[in-house]
């Protein structure tokens, strides 16, 4: 099975009311302590794509095999796309933009 | 009594007195330096690198290039060079015998008497000091950016630099640093390695580090700290502030994860290498003039991408152990098992399945996204104070980012004479 890789959306008060507005609160997972977090994956096409389009951003290739500091919009318009379509499989049409 | 550092030299600073330093300098032809020149400066004439007294001459970056050692024999992983460029040489009358005085922010700041003017080969250099040519290694492009020539001599400080707030209290030279021990009565002291913002790990690197060290002597009274080496140099985009560094790491002997019985924050100006291994050892000679004893190292310590491999760094030290005077403490990761409830480490907790892995990459992540980790992965203080940073240094960011880089508070300024 080819490999994916998470984005994390750290959940914060605003995000999380609004996911339980669209009905997706169940989306979150508990990750950390009990911290919440939104888990969009990419596989390795993307992945790449996502490391070139956004360079700030950091596969964490040693500890968590996750997409770590893209840029706070950005996550934010993945965060919006996710409860547009209410699904986290939104990453092939997210990144058709870039 | 003499204060003896690594390669059993006696620490000597290479500082002049201002009324010599004067006479010295007059009429020298002045060559501005740039910032790596300035740490390294610093570095040699207040002893964090001895037994350096100055630039390296052909013998010796041969020498440590190809056997980890100066021309002497003693352990040396990292060429220190100071490079000009042809037109440069023959502008200043720059030759074997001569002498000039560099200057940085234009006021001097030390003599350097040269004994030669050298070439070397900079991609067998990167072969022998990375293991790769590849320009993608910050530590290859660092030696190509060098330019063609380079300049060996002694260095002598005629200026000391002004530290600015808030790093003044936090750099102390190996001389002080060795005083402070005494003062403190600690035996053993562990160095910790840092340019992050402390995490709970990195806490738990720390303490575990102090357990290991302070095996068997007795407890009666506080015997071990840990010091906090924080390196401060050249930053990249998207790397924490240095105040938020430095202020954090602090902050966590002042909120009482550790106390003044054993704890305390320092600053070293180095500009990175990611050098892996040979930065390991370099790390070891550095700590073991500022008086430590024992040296935390991790996974792929001071590595970058996937250059080295995980315990490399352990393996290169385990080589030159026995001519070392600092005792390496190899650190397991730590990380958040809820089932245990507590940070704990990944040789003791057996809840695999449910471990929760956390990366100082990671928690980067969360407060980019303006969320506050849990208690047991970030200390709230540590937080608030990062967030404090962003505000009074940062420019509204914790991160470093093109407005941070220029208008930051330059960390040190050679004041006029």
């Amino acid at each position: 099975m080819a490999e994916k890789y998470p984005i994390n959306i750290w959940i914060n008060e605003d995000r999380f009311k609004k996911l339980e507005k669209a009905g997706l609160g169940d989306l979150c997972e508990e990750m950390l302590a009990g911290l919440k977090v939104l888990r969009v994956y990419a596989n390795d096409e993307e992945r790449d794509k996502i490391l070139k389009v956004f360079p700030t951003a950091k596969f964490d290739s040693a500890t968590t095999k996750s997409i770590e500091l893209l840029p706070k919009n950005v996550k934010d318009a993945i965060f919006d796309k996710v409860v547009e379509k209410e699904s986290v499989d939104i990453m092939a049409e997210f990144l058709k933009a870039y | 009594m003499a204060e003896i550092g690594h390669g059993k030299k006696e620490i000597v600073e290479r500082i002049l007195e201002p009324s010599q330093a004067k006479a010295k300098m007059e009429g020298l032809p002045k060559i501005e330096v740039n910032s790596q020149i300035a740490n390294e400066v610093i570095g040699i004439a207040y002893g964090f690198f001895c037994p350096l007294e100055g630039f390296m001459g052909k013998a010796d970056v041969e020498s440590v290039c190809k056997k980890m050692r100066l021309a002497d024999g003693t352990v040396w992983s990292i060429p220190i060079l100071f490079d000009l460029s042809e037109g440069e040489i023959a502008d200043y009358g720059v030759k074997a015998g001569s002498s000039v005085l560099l200057t940085f922010g234009g006021n001097p700041m030390a003599i350097l008497d040269v004994e030669e003017v050298f070439d070397y080969d900079k991609k067998s250099m990167c072969v022998d000091v990375y293991g790769t040519d590849e320009e993608k290694h910050p530590g290859c492009a660092r030696t190509y950016s060098y330019k063609d020539k380079f300049v060996g001599g002694k260095i002598s400080l005629v200026n000391k630099p002004k530290i600015n707030p808030p790093y003044d209290p936090y750099f102390i030279p190996p001389l002080e640093m060795r005083k402070r021990f005494k003062e403190k009565g600690w035996e053993r002291i562990v160095a910790h390695q840092t340019r992050n913002v402390p995490h709970t790990g990195h806490e738990w690197l720390m303490k575990g580090a102090w357990f290991q060290a302070y095996a068997e002597l007795p407890i009666e009274k506080p015997l071990v700290g840990v010091l906090v080496n924080a390196i401060i140099g050249a930053k990249r985009k998207g790397d924490y502030i240095d105040e938020a560094i430095i202020l954090t790491q602090d902050e966590l002997r002042k909120s009482g994860y550790f106390g003044d019985h054993n704890h305390m924050t320092s600053l070293t100006f180095w500009d990175m290498r990611y050098a892996g291994p040979r930065e390991a050892v370099f790390h070891a000679a550095l700590r073991t003039n500022l008086g430590l004893t024992h040296h935390m190292y991790g996974r792929d310590h001071a590595g970058v991408g996937t250059y080295y491999g995980a315990y490399d760094a352990h393996h290169l030290l385990a080589t030159v152990q026995n001519e070392l005077d600092i005792t390496p403490v190899y650190s397991m990761n730590w990380l958040y098992c809820p089932h245990c409830g507590e940070i704990t480490s990944e040789g003791l907790c057996n809840h695999k399945s449910e471990w929760q892995k956390f990366s100082g990459t990671v928690i980067r992540s969360i407060v980019q996204d303006g969320v506050k980790p849990p208690r047991l992965i970030f200390r709230p203080e540590v937080f608030d104070l990062v967030m404090e940073c962003a505000d009074k240094y940062g420019f509204g960011s914790p991160f470093v980012t093109d407005e941070y880089l220029e208008k930051r508070i330059p960390v040190f300024e050679i004041p006029p004479m």
